[in-house]
């Protein structure tokens, strides 16, 4: 079933996606023919070329931003509209539980965001003649390694996925908690974010301050610069990034199974 | 003939009479199959658990038959339609003569109307 | 009567408000029922906790020996008194969601009902009229093969000739194993297609019987004896 929920969420939120991503690659594109670099450097004063290529240069940037807003959008959105608002009364009728349909907009927002991340990326390597920044890769690779050795190729990426994965959660559990209200569900639901914000620093100091002075920290801080140092530190981190998404999870899933209040 | 359902009394009750009335007219004629409980429902906007009941009474009272695989079928029994007629008839009657005694009409005068509106109703 | 819909004691609060105070209701299958009342009097209320999208405050309720849940929603076709089509699918996205969702779910039914109304499967569902909204979610959740029907006002907001079709394609789809609850206040329009009634107000079901039943005893129609209990 959740695969089905999946194939159903891809094919509504693709038709948004896919279209922004298709004009922002064909923006970098046209730019990099423009070369407005090179242009800039050359033009003595200004011109119509310049203003052109500043113009085109300009609306790629806006594209990059809307890719990402429109990504952060579209999380909201989907959970809000797709499982809070009269779009739940056919998804919550459906015979699946209610941990899959939130599995199914969390993984779904994951591989939109991660997406989203790489075609930028993919863009940026079409806008600036492409063989340089390739060039560069090795030397990023290698930084990496010096610093955080070879696990750091597990524990960066785990670290990532493990924040990207609490912060949506996040997202949901305050959309979650704003309905429980009559009304003024929106505004109900961003207080509840910044109370669930609140709530999860206080966690993270808590617990610094519970391990402060336990052997782990110990062991951290004497091998601070070196890659286990590196990776005890952030490994830990994604740990507890983990431990919040699960609490998250389990949070979302409860009020939704016995709080479900839909208008 | 339409299905003419009144408000205020049982509706499989009224189901009954509007079959038999069918049956006496000759719309269903005798020994002929019936629409289904199903069809019949949907012609008369009806519950199909209200007309079953209704045809299961006629059943019961003999004026329709079922053949378990091909359907309901009305009687071939003349006689006993014939008799269904005349209670029907009897039934109008009675009503026709209750609304005359009703608007303070004797018995002779109701008879002298009805026949002078018959011979009008002749010509 | 076998029991396919049971309620004990059921009762949902929203805050001081009694929703549904203390429920006790047997409905068997084969049975078409209307759940009568004025509006907000827990019509609505009892047909999202049968669909698990309310939880109750206290008491019991099963759906063919099921909690709500994954199960019943097997067995359960609901029609909520709102619109659920998500609107940038065609009449045939939709379809097949039904249709990969729902095991009982009859896609020739849905079609022949399609063709019927003139409606076309490749059309937006943004671009339908309200009322062919309705139409739509209607044939979608008539075409399951389910063993119970919740209508939540499904003749409220259409004309008098769709209310003829809503109710004919009722009275087609019937069969003997399963019901249909139809919640409504329009009671003289859809009276002669009913099995039994239940008067619900404030919450309380106050009356439970068949409409032969009422017509026998008080010589009435539903809808008078409804507005009788209902003065106001």
């Amino acid at each position: 079933m959740l695969a089905k929920l999946m194939k159903y969420e891809f094919k509504s939120t693709a038709r948004l996606f896919i279209p922004l991503y298709a004009v922002l690659l064909v923006f970098a594109l046209l730019n990099r023919f423009l070369n407005p670099f090179r242009t800039f450097e050359a033009a003595e004063n200004f011109s119509l070329q310049v203003f052109v290529r500043g113009a085109g240069m300009a609306i790629y940037f806006f594209l990059i931003l809307a890719v990402f807003v429109t990504t952060l959008v579209l999380i909201i959105q989907r959970f809000y509209k797709n499982l809070l608002g009269d779009e739940g009364y056919l998804m919550f009728t459906l015979p699946v539980k209610t941990w899959q349909h939130i599995a199914n907009k969390l993984l779904t927002s994951i591989i939109w965001c991660i997406l989203s991340a790489l075609v930028v990326a993919v863009s940026l390597f079409v806008l600036t003649a492409s063989s340089e920044l390739i060039r560069l890769l090795p030397y990023i690779i290698e930084g990496i390694k010096n610093t955080f050795g070879i696990a750091g190729f597990f524990v960066l990426p785990a670290l990532a996925l493990s924040q990207l994965a609490s912060g949506i959660l996040m997202i949901y559990n305050a959309m979650a908690l704003g309905q429980l209200f009559q009304k003024h569900r929106l505004l109900a639901s961003f207080g509840m974010y910044c109370v669930l914000y609140l709530i999860q620093q206080m966690i993270y100091v808590i617990c610094m301050l519970l391990l402060a002075n336990t052997a782990f920290m110990t062991l951290i801080r004497s091998a601070s610069l070196t890659p286990l140092g590196m990776n005890l530190f952030l490994g830990s981190l994604a740990i507890g990034g983990l431990i919040i998404a699960a609490a998250h999870f389990a949070l979302v899933n409860y009020v939704l199974n016995t709080k479900l209040n839909l208008e | 003939m339409g299905w003419e359902l009144k408000t205020d009394r049982p509706i499989y009750a009224q189901l009954i009479e509007q079959i038999e009335l069918r049956i006496c007219a000759g719309i269903y004629p005798p020994g002929s199959r019936i629409p289904s409980v199903r069809d019949l429902a949907q012609e008369a906007s009806v519950n199909p658990n209200t007309m079953q009941r209704a045809l299961a009474k006629l059943e019961e009272d003999g004026l329709l038959y079922s053949h378990r695989t091909s359907g309901r079928f009305v009687t071939e029994d003349t006689e006993m339609i014939r008799k269904t007629r005349n209670k029907l008839a009897k039934e109008q009657v009675q009503v026709f003569l209750k609304k005359m005694k009703d608007l303070g009409f004797e018995y002779g005068e109701i008879l002298s109307i009805i026949s002078d509106l018959a011979e009008e109703m002749m010509e | 009567m076998n029991k396919l819909l049971e309620c004990k004691n059921l009762s949902k609060y929203f805050g001081p408000v009694r929703a549904l105070d203390n429920v006790t209701l047997t409905i068997g299958s084969g049975r078409i029922v209307g759940l009568l009342g004025p509006n907000a009097s827990g019509k609505s209320t009892f047909m999202k906790i049968c669909n698990d999208l309310l939880t109750p405050s206290s008491g019991e309720i099963r759906i063919a020996g099921f909690e709500p849940g994954v199960e019943s929603k097997k067995i359960v076709s609901y029609l909520p008194e709102r619109n659920y089509l998500n609107d940038w699918m065609k009449v045939s996205d939709i379809i097949s969601f039904f249709d990969d969702f729902y095991a009982d779910f009859n896609k020739e039914k849905a079609y022949d009902m399609l063709n019927k109304l003139n409606i076309q499967a490749e059309d937006r569902l943004k671009t339908l009229s309200k009322g062919t909204k309705e139409k739509v979610q209607l044939i979608l959740v008539m075409s399951r093969d389910a063993q119970l029907y919740l209508l939540d006002e499904p003749i409220g907001g259409v004309d008098p000739a769709a209310r003829d079709y809503i109710l004919e394609t009722i009275i087609r789809n019937y069969n003997e194993n399963a019901t249909v609850i139809i919640s409504t206040h329009l009671i003289s329009d859809i009276e002669k297609v009913l099995d039994d009634v239940i008067f619900i107000k404030e919450g309380q079901i106050v009356l439970h019987k068949t409409v032969d039943e009422i017509r026998e005893e008080t010589g009435k129609s539903v809808d008078s004896l409804f507005r009788e209990v209902f003065r106001c």
